[in-house]
């Protein structure tokens, strides 16, 4: 299985440590299982996905582009709709299976973020970044707390929780903007904005952190996100802002 | 000895390197001008490296970038707090006092500045697709810069912000309404004791243009990016032929409205902008050009 990442190009790495998510070229193809997935235009890109009999996909009904009228369609059972209505998250998670070709996209200018999962491996994703995932994936969502108060609902900040068992599997994310990706040693800490958090692996703790300064008329305090590794995290340039109102 | 100006922020810069240091355009292109005389803003190649101070910045990414910044110990940045996307936990934030906080408000301003001090590292973006635009300001050169266009400035750069003296008002009576097409108040900067560092984010693409004396133009007035403080603006207005096409209602009129920049100086507009959608009849603006074709 691949990513689809150009191999001809130099890793890009900021002075901080940063690394650009490898921005994949036009109608780059890769394979996963017995499937294949082309990546369409750069702009808002597309993931084309050309199933295999035996294999299926993931994801939310809304990113669904397009998709052949033979292709069967089913839903995901997923445990604790009312938390997940209640937190914003899809109520039903919709499972396109092969053989057919259906097609995803997000509706932002981004990137995606093409991540082969192996065995054993567990990653966490912001709400409403995740394109799809392969069958072989399994899927569940954590609530973070203590994030309540940087969300004005009040509801907390929901993720989705990747986990492969004894089969690898693909990941497909969309990051609004550009996409950076750090790895974080042992107790390395980073603040991050919340709504430019992306990805992490289980393994990085996240908690949100008061900062000791006030911001609006209402004097709100300000919130952040940190990190703490091992592991990677990733993040977005454009988000949701999560902090005061003005 | 002939010194190398950049051709995008104008001061004296090298070239021999890739990337103008102080505002990261680069060097070895050439300059796309439209036959209209507009220069298209290259785009900050991505990881460029911007020099001021000790310290410097560096721009990562090009749909919507980010500026990631290594904040030497005797350095200080400042920017809206809705921009900070990450931070060090040994970066030193704090607010920046600001006055006309109900005034700001009103005009949908940011309320509060946020500092960053060094040494550490931390990262701001915008969340629009578009380009990070860097103006370094020669010790008392001054910029007007429109409200959201700010990014950050370097601590040395002095913030202020003035009415912009363009608005109509619709409407009588109860219904009586008054529009700021380019913002209710602009931003302006000026480095004071030194040189400093301006970003600003631009949504879509950027064209720049040097305007002669005397020399003027009409403009989107929520395109204009920032200009020099030598170019006046005021309000112009419309009226296209009607060619006999009536409105169904009596209020609502068929007019453009521009701004109408005067040189000399620079300007610059972005690709990204608002149109207004108002139709109703003006019954009052600030100073005005008229054309009624």
């Amino acid at each position: 299985m691949t990513c689809g990442a150009p191999l001809d190009v130099k890793d890009k790495v900021s002075d901080s440590g940063w690394r650009e998510a490898p921005r994949l070229r036009d109608m780059t193809e890769f394979r996963f299982s017995g499937s294949t997935c082309q990546v369409e235009g750069e702009l808002v890109p597309v993931a084309e996905i050309s199933l295999s009999p035996q294999d299926a996909v993931y994801f939310e009904h809304h990113v669904l582009l397009w998709k052949d009228e033979s292709s069967p369609l089913s839903s995901l059972k997923t445990q604790g709709g009312m938390k997940r209505s209640l937190g914003g998250m899809p109520h039903i998670i919709t499972v396109a299976s092969g053989p057919g070709r259906v097609a995803f996209s997000r509706d932002a200018p981004g990137e995606l973020v093409v991540l082969p999962l192996h065995p054993g491996m567990e990653l966490d994703v912001r709400e409403h970044a995740f394109l799809l995932a392969s069958h072989s994936i399994e899927y569940s969502f954590v609530r973070i707390k203590g994030l309540a108060n940087v969300l004005h609902g009040g509801s907390g900040m929901f993720m989705d929780r990747f986990v492969t068992a004894q089969y690898p599997g693909l990941l497909l994310l969309h990051g609004n903007g550009n996409v950076l990706e750090r790895t974080l040693r042992p107790g390395e800490k980073i603040l991050v904005e919340p709504g430019g958090f992306l990805y992490k692996d289980s393994t990085v703790q996240m908690q949100a952190v008061q900062m000791p300064l006030r911001t609006g008329l209402m004097r709100h305090s300000m919130y952040l996100a940190e990190m703490t590794g091992p592991g990677r995290v990733g993040i977005q340039s454009m988000y949701v802002h999560h902090h005061a109102s003005e | 000895m002939n010194q190398y100006v950049c051709r995008f922020c104008r001061q004296p810069s090298d070239p021999n390197s890739p990337t103008c240091p102080l505002c990261g355009a680069p060097v070895d292109i050439r300059d796309v001008v439209s036959d209209s005389g507009w220069i298209e803003q290259p785009p900050i190649r991505d990881m460029a490296r911007i020099q001021f101070g000790q310290s410097h910045c560096q721009i990562e990414g090009t749909t919507v970038p980010v500026a990631d910044f290594s904040l030497a110990p005797q350095d200080m940045i400042y920017f809206s707090h809705h921009v900070l996307l990450w931070t060090d936990p040994g970066t030193r934030l704090a607010n920046m006092s600001m006055r006309g906080g109900w005034k700001r408000m009103k005009a949908g301003m940011p309320l509060i500045m946020m500092e960053a001090h060094g040494p550490g590292h931390m990262a701001l973006s915008d969340n629009h697709a578009g380009e990070v635009i860097a103006l370094p300001l020669q010790h008392g050169q001054q910029m007007w810069v429109r409200e959201h266009g700010f990014l950050c400035a370097t601590g040395n750069i002095r913030y202020d912000w003035d009415q912009t003296h363009v608005w109509y008002v619709t409407g009588t009576g109860d219904d009586k309404e008054t529009h700021y097409p380019m913002g209710q108040y602009g931003d302006i900067f000026t480095a004071t004791d030194r040189p400093g560092l301006l970003l600003l984010h631009s949504p879509g693409n950027t064209f720049i243009r040097d305007l002669r004396p005397g020399e003027s133009l009409l403009i989107q007035p929520s395109s204009l990016l920032y200009r020099d403080v030598s170019v006046s603006v005021h309000l112009h207005l419309e009226y296209p032929r009607n060619m006999g096409f009536a409105f169904w209602h009596p209020r609502w009129s068929y007019r453009n409205i521009w701004v109408r920049l005067t040189g000399p100086g620079r300007v610059a507009v972005q690709s990204v902008y608002e149109r207004p959608e108002n139709t109703d009849t003006i019954q009052n603006s600030s100073y005005a050009t008229h054309h009624r074709w």
